[in-house]
Parts: C-alpha cells; sequence; structure tokens
C-alpha cells in the first residue's frame, strides 16, 4: 500500500481504531519495511486519534521522561535522498549536514504532526541552532536539555536537577503531573525494549546471520517513531520470523560493523551488502549505543535515567576520563568496540563520520588506531548526509571489500 | 608606506603593545618550561583563569598558537600534518593545526618542529579544557591531542549556564547551575594539586578574584568610552585590545592594560580624535571571528569614514554592578556565578521584547548605545560555536527592533590559505 494511501486511510480510520496497535500477524518485516519508508507515518496516525507527539534530536534525549509525560517520542531524522532546499536561508550550512537536511524536511512538512521538540545539548550543531528550530519550525513546545558533557558524581548530580526541570517544564506544559510511577513504568518499558533488541542482535552472531544489515537498519529507523511497546512487540516479531529463516549457504560472509553517529539510512549498509559483505553489528547512535545497557531501577528513576545517559551510552560528546592513564582512557571510550568485534566476529570496521561534526571528527585517528590495534582493518570515511555522494562512497567501500575479500583467498 | 603609516596614526598605543604581550606569552611558557615550572595547555575564556593564576601555573594558549601561525602564513603545513591523520577540514582549524603541530613533535621525539613560528609552544604538563565553555574542540581537542602526547594527562571541567526560555526566569535554576560550576571549579583545582604537588593558596586565589572584577569594569569602562563620536577606537583595534582579557584576565598586567587604555582614549576624545578622518557610518561588528590575515580592512571601511567602535566578537565581560551579584564569600562562587550571569545577562531584556532573544538584545543595546548606523556580520567556516545562528541573529534583529542595514560576510580556507567571500 503506498503511503499516501496508508495516511488518508489513518485519517478516516476512528479515533478507536487507529490508536490501537497495528496487528502483526506474522508481517513484522513487512511492517517494518513499511514505518522505514514512511517514517512516522504511524506516528501521524496516533496524533489524528488525539495522541499527543514529541520530536527529539539525537541518542541523548531522554525519551524515557518523554514517554512518562504521556508522548509518544519520535526521533527526528533526515533523508539524505531529499536534498536540501529550504533550509539555506535559516540554518548555516557549517553545521552538521545531517541537522540540516532534518531541518529542511522539518520545513517541508514532514514532522507535521508533533507538538514539540526536544533539543538536548549534544553538540555545537545542535545547541547553537535549537532557536533556529524554535523561530523557523514553531511547535507548542520547545525544550533545551543542557546535557553535561562529563560523568562523575558532580554532573550526575547537575544532570538529575535538569531532568526534573526538564520534567516540570512538561508537567506544565500538559497541565499534568508525571508520577514516580509513570517514570518506572517508562523506565521498564525501554529496559524491555532494550532487551528485545539485544536478544535480536544477537541473531547476528552465527556464521550466518538470521538478519540482513539492511532489515536490521531499517528495524533501527523504524523503532524511533513508535510507542515503545508497538516498538517491542515488532522486534519480537521480527525475531521470531527471523529464528525461522533456513541459512542456504556454507560461506561466511565477510563481517562488517559500522560506525558513526546519526546513520539513519540502509544507503551504506546497502553499499556494503550488494558486495556479499554483511554488516552484521553496529556502533550507531539510532543504533547499538542505546540498547547495550539498561537503565538501573533507582528508588527515584530520574538517578537512573540520569545515570545511563551519562555513564552508559557511548557517544563521543561525552568525555570519559576516570583520571586513568591514556590507554585506560581508551578502554572507556571504546572497550565497547572490542566487545562487539569479539562477540560478533566482525572482520573490518566502516567508520562514517559527517562533515563539521566536531564530536565524531575530532575521535577518528584514535578510534581508528584502536580498531587496528584488535587486529582488525578499519576504513574510515567522511561524507555528507546525501546519498548523491554515494557513488564515490560506493567506490571506495568496494575497494576496500574487495581488498579484504581477496586477503581472505 | 603611506598605508603604514595611517595605520600607525590611527590604531590606539595600547593596540601597538599587544603582539609585545602575546610574545611574551609565549616566551613566558618556553621559558617555564625550561625551568621547570608547570604548564598547561588551556583555552581562553576558560572560566577559571583565576585558578591558574594563583597557583602559578605558566598557560600555554594552544588557540592562540594556532593564530599566530596563521598569522605568519605557516599554518599549512601543520593543517596537511593534521589532515594526514584524517582530521577532517571541516573541523574547527586552531584545533587542527595544533594537532598537526604535536603529531609532529610527537613523530620528532618531542623535538619542536622545524622552524616553529615564535620558537614554538611549550609541550604542556597538563591540559585544561571545559565541557560548554564555550564549544565542542574545548573539550574534544584535549582528547585528541593526548593521542600524541599519551603521558600528558587532561581535565575537563564542566561549566554550564541556564539556557535561556522565554516561560522561565533562569534564577529559578540557578541555584544548582552554580553549585555544580563550583564543584567543577573545584576539581580543576584538585586535579592541579595532584599533577603540581602544590596546594592551592586561597588568599591569593581571593586577591585574583578581586582583580578579575575590577579588569571586568574596567574594560568595560574603557570600551564604553567608544561611544563618543567621533569613536577613538574601532574594531580593528579591539581584535588586538582584546588579548590582555581573553589570554591573561587574571594578572595586573591586564588591568594595567586596560587603565592605560582608558587614559589613552579619554585622550583621544578630548582631542576629538576619531579613528577616521571624517566619521559618517558607524557599525556594530555583530558576530564572528575577525579574518586574521586581514585585519587591515577595518583601515579601508575607515578610509570610507565607516567605523566600528563597537563589536560582540571577544567583548567577554561585563559591569559588576549590572550583573547584580550577591554578596558571597567562596571565591569559587564568586568566580562561576559572575560568568553564569554573564551569560545570561541578555535574557531579561529578552522576555520583555517579544519575538527577541538574548543576542539579539545584546545587539540591540549596542546599537542604540553606541549609535550604530548598520550591522556587519562575518562567518568563519569551521568554528560552528560563533557562526552558527547568525542568519537568525540577523532576521530576529530586523523582525522585533527595525529595518537596519546588515551585511554579511564571510572567509574561507581555500587550501592552505583563507580566502574572503
Ligand atoms: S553527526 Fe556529529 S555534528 Fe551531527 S548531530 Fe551527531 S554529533 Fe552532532
Ligand atoms: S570552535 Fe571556535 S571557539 Fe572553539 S576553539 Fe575553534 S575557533 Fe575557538
Amino acid at each position: 500500500m503506498p503511503a499516501s494511501e496508508r495516511c488518508s486511510k489513518s485519517s478516516d480510520a476512528t479515533k478507536k481504531g487507529a490508536i490501537e496497535m497495528e496487528t502483526l500477524n506474522d508481517n513484522g518485516l513487512t511492517m517494518v519495511e513499511n514505518y522505514y519508508r514512511d517514517y512516522g507515518y504511524r506516528a501521524r496516525a496516533l496524533k489524528q486519534a488525539g495522541k499527543r507527539i514529541m520530536g527529539y534530536i539525537s541518542a541523548a534525549a531522554p525519551v524515557e521522561i518523554i514517554n512518562a509525560a504521556g508522548f509518544t517520542p519520535v526521533r527526528i531524522k533526515g533523508d539524505p535522498k531529499e536534498a536540501v532546499t529550504k533550509a539555506y536561508g535559516s540554518m548555516e550550512t557549517l553545521v552538521c549536514p545531517f541537522l540540516l537536511n532534518a531541518f529542511d524536511l522539518a520545513l517541508k512538512g514532514k514532522y507535521d504532526y508533533l507538538d514539540g521538540i526536544v533539543i538536548p545539548h549534544t553538540c555545537d550543531s545542535v545547541s547553537r541552532t535549537y532557536e533556529v528550530w524554535k523561530r523557523n519550525f514553531p511547535l507548542p513546545y520547545y525544550h533545551f536539555l543542557n546535557v553535561p558533557h562529563l560523568d562523575g558524581a558532580p554532573s550526575l548530580e547537575f544532570f538529575t536537577q535538569i531532568l526534573k526541570t526538564f520534567i516540570r517544564s512538561l508537567e506544565q506544559f500538559t497541565g499534568k503531573e508525571i508520577s514516580k510511577k509513570n517514570l518506572d513504568h517508562a523506565v521498564l518499558a525501554y529496559n524491555e525494549l532494550r532487551q528485545a533488541m539485544r536478544d535480536l542482535y544477537d541473531l547476528r552472531k552465527p556464521d550466518q546471520p538470521l538478519i540482513s544489515g539492511i532489515e536490521m537498519m531499517k528495524l533501527l529507523v523504524a523503532v524511533k517513531a513508535l510507542p515503545v511497546d508497538e516498538s517491542t512487540a515488532l522486534i519480537r516479531q521480527v525475531s521470531k520470523e527471523v529464528k525461522e529463516r533456513k541459512t542456504s549457504s556454507s560461506q561466511k560472509p565477510l563481517r562488517v560493523m559500522i560506525a558513526g553517529d546519526q546513520i539513519d539510512d540502509t544507503a551504506l549498509v546497502e553499499i556494503i551488502e550488494k558486495t556479499g559483505a554483511q554488516v552484521v553489528m553496529d556502533d550507531i547512535s539510532v543504533g547499538s549505543k542505546l540498547y547495550y545497557a539498561d537503565i538501573e531501577v533507582t528508588h527515584d528513576p530520574v538517578d537512573g535515567i540520569a545515570e545511563y545517559y551519562l555513564e552508559k551510552v557511548s557517544l563521543p560528546t561525552f568525555y570519559r576520563d576516570k583520571g586513568g592513564s591514556y590507554d585506560e582512557n581508551l578502554e572507556l571510550r571504546f572497550g565497547h568496540l572490542k566487545r562487539f568485534i569479539s562477540e560478533f566476529d566482525v572482520d573490518a570496521v566502516i567508520l562514517l563520520v559527517y562533515k563539521n561534526c566536531d564530536p565524531y571528527g575530532f575521535e577518528v585517528p584514535a578510534t581508528t588506531s584502536y580498531i587496528e590495534s584488535l587486529g582488525k582493518p578499519v576504513f574510515y570515511v567522511e561524507d555528507e548526509y546525501s546519498s548523491s555522494s554515494s557513488s564515490r562512497l560506493k567506490t571506495r567501500i568496494e575497494a576496500f571489500i574487495e581488498m579484504l575479500t581477496q586477503e581472505r583467498r | 608606506m603611506a598605508e603604514e603609516r595611517k595605520q600607525r596614526m590611527t590604531a590606539t598605543a595600547a593596540a601597538a603593545k599587544v603582539p609585545k604581550m602575546v610574545r611574551a606569552n609565549f616566551t613566558a611558557n618556553l621559558k617555564a618550561k625550561e625551568e621547570g615550572r608547570p604548564v598547561a595547555f588551556s583555552f581562553i575564556v576558560n572560566c577559571y583563569d583565576e585558578i591558574l593564576r594563583a597557583m602559578d601555573i605558566v598557560p600555554a594558549w594552544a588557540e592562540s598558537y594556532s593564530g599566530i601561525c596563521a598569522a605568519k602564513h605557516d599554518a599549512g603545513r601543520f593543517l596537511e600534518k593534521a589532515e594526514s591523520q584524517n582530521f577532517s577540514r571541516s573541523l574547527c582549524t586552531y584545533a587542527t593545526c595544533g594537532l598537526g603541530f604535536e603529531y609532529w613533535r610527537n613523530e620528532l621525539g618531542g623535538e619542536m618542529p622545524p622552524n616553529a613560528p615564535w620558537g614554538g609552544i611549550a609541550r604542556p604538563d597538563f591540559i585544561l579544557g571545559t565541557g560548554q565553555m564555550l564549544c565542542d574542540p574545548r573539550y574534544k581537542w584535549p582528547q585528541a591531542v593526548q593521542h600524541y602526547m599519551r603521558d600528558v594527562p587532561a581535565y575537563i571541567g564542566g561549566f554550564y549556564w541556564p539556557p535561556y526560555d522565554e516561560n522561565m526566569d533562569q534564577r529559578e535554576v540557578e541555584n544548582y547551575y552554580l553549585k555544580y560550576a563550583v564543584e567543577e571549579l573545584k576539581g580543576v583545582i584538585a586535579f592541579i594539586e595532584k599533577q603540581t604537588q602544590r596546594k592551592m593558596d586561597w588568599d591569593k586565589l581571593e586577591e585574583v578574584t578581586d582583580l578579575v572584577d575590577r579588569t571586568w569594569d574596567m574594560f568595560i569602562d574603557a570600551y564604553e568610552l567608544r561611544k563618543v563620536r567621533p569613536t577613538p577606537m574601532d574594531t580593528g583595534d579591539a581584535m588586538n585590545t582584546m588579548v590582555p582579557l581573553a589570554f591573561m584576565l587574571g594578572t595586573q598586567e591586564a588591568y594595567d592594560f586596560y587603565k592605560d587604555l582608558y587614559d589613552e582614549l579619554k585622550d583621544k576624545i578630548e582631542r576629538k580624535e576619531g579613528v577616521a578622518e571624517d566619521e559618517r557610518y558607524r557599525l556594530l561588528w555583530g558576530a564572528g571571528l575577525p579574518p586574521w590575515f586581514a585585519l587591515g580592512d577595518f583601515q579601508y571601511f575607515n578610509s570610507k569614514g565607516a567605523v566600528f567602535p563597537v563589536e560582540r566578537t571577544y567583548r567577554e565581560a561585563e559591569r559588576i554592578d549590572r550583573l547584580h551579584l550577591p554578596k558571597l564569600s567562596d571565591p569559587l562562587e564568586r568566580i562561576a556565578l559572575r560568568w553564569m550571569r554573564y551569560w545570561t545577562h541578555w535574557y531579561d531584556a529578552a522576555r520583555k521584547r517579544k519575538g527577541s532573544i538574548p543576542e539579539v538584545e545584546r545587539l540591540i543595546e549596542y546599537i542604540e548605545d553606541y549609535q550604530i548606523d548598520g550591522v556587519v556580520f562575518h562567518k568563519a567556516f569551521s568554528c560552528r560555536t560563533w557562526h552558527s545562528g547568525i542568519v537568525l541573529q540577523a532576521q530576529i534583529l530586523k523582525e522585533v527592533y527595525r529595518e537596519i542595514p546588515i551585511n554579511h560576510n564571510y572567509y574561507k580556507r581555500c587550501g592552505n590559505r583563507y580566502k574572503y567571500q
């Protein structure tokens, strides 16, 4: 069913019908495809049925709090296939190309169903464009969340206070208290989602992964615009479907891990998988960065949420240094890569960093040399957030994979 | 020659002293290193200069050194070294120039790269950065540079101020921001104490904090003399006279510099000596880092009767009485609150004018106080922190204030050089 049809169907639906969870009936992967192709259509339907939808930018936004306030959180994403046309007049081109693209989509009406946007202080590109979003894409609610770059006790206490201010601001906006029960429930729901996602990631571990990198990428994106329970159900359904797959080939593909920030499109994975290699793991901010740790259930749920985002989400916008040696700090920053490479039997890593991205850009030599120290080849590429550059990317990645494949022979 | 004479005539004597001061700053870090005194890589406008001075730490301003390399047209080879390490050309070039330098020094086993401008910059004993104040490179650069000096420890102190929200008075949350900032400043002290085995001299810190309060006042008092017509000093000079404020805040020398500048400007005003022979247009340098390689362009403006009596860039201070600070005895609280109130100073005004934002209020204040006819916004690529949101500021300024003429220009890195566009 084309996207437009689905949307009009949703708008015709009775309120009750639209807010019911879409039935999965063994078609999880098909639904993933639909949700991926028409990102946000479910959220739009929910909005039409009277539900509240909150957009947010980056992996550092505490979706648990947004959920506890009664919103469906929707991660703002871009579309590399869409040329930026409207944003240039209001956002400087020296910012992150992903952000420019996402903002452009917003100006073109892609996010017209949002009640508000939460923008955490992740990087200069994001924080310095907060007012640009607010002025040019006006919505009833905007909130800038000052996420510290540091961890450690003072930062944790500080972030807890910031989250409490955020909670108060949401309460003021909705006119409804966010209770401890709401927060506890949200924490558990997202932990459940994380567990379901980790279980699915496990199915990539066998020599013949049960789910392709492209399918996984679509799922990672799809769940970013769904209510949490629907996401969890969808992930479980997909796990169930792919577990039933029979592996046919006995040849083990070249196993690739992709790394970067806002990779929220299949273009890169398609390039890799068309060569016969397979993406078996990721270290990206719509992917594993968010799923490999749970929020601890704490007496005050805000404590657990603060600790999760500051200490357990491995974004380069968090500065990790516990006072040890440089090598010890490297382990704090990149130790998870070592685990992933070993557990997912990764043969090579492709690191994609967007132009104008300071947090990732400054890490490139440290990241690549860390991976190389594990005996794994790494291919670093800087790119725009645009499919128009993908032919150049394609040639380079194909050459890299070809070289590795030759070496294996 | 004629041009040079003209330059000398229009520049303040104070501005002319600055290159020597900058040079002395660099000699100081190299000398301190030779003598075995602790040297720290740090960033200007770091919010803890008082601590460095009270503990006798010699700062080596890493970003300033990149500026020197650029001014000497000798940044290219360091930038190329950084690129060979896969540091993107789109990153802050102050940082990448420094990274290329350190990569090279590391390659040479710790030797200074050949013919380093001004003899180079000392290899630090430790590195001090900040979280938020002001940009991502302030915590990512220390981490990145450690890759080439792995034995050098780094410490990042978090310093945040309440974000602007038209529906919330920032003072409602100021307490926990202040508490955090103070904890982080204590962290900076503890780190330095550990690295140097020196104890903080709290009396000295108090003295330096008093001195900085006075310097902020003196800086503003001197700069506000530029309101007079014809203006006795413009942005061309201010890009030099900012040095003591940004690089030597906690020193007596900085205070004395602004006192001298104050006296000099007073004299010029008495003699009705303006920057331009025939001052016709008064412009505000609304945003952006200056084109260091082309500061002479300000003279071109002057020759057309246009002057810049005020600029937003590097004006990182405000008169203390305007910040309405409560009486505090703890110097760390005083330092933290002074900065916090500075960053949030234009919030109240913004809330009062529908549709405004603090940065625009600040521009409006300058436009009115300095009788400005037009605003120039200048963009330098690769520094997101100062150059994102400029278009918006220009839009809002016109919307909430008046149809004031605005000019946008930018310069761009072009190979190893920069090009005006
Ligand atoms: S890709 Fe980099 S610049 Fe863009 S939002 Fe992420 S961290 Fe910021
Ligand atoms: S990003 Fe801008 S403010 Fe930060 S170090 Fe670079 S030039 Fe300076």
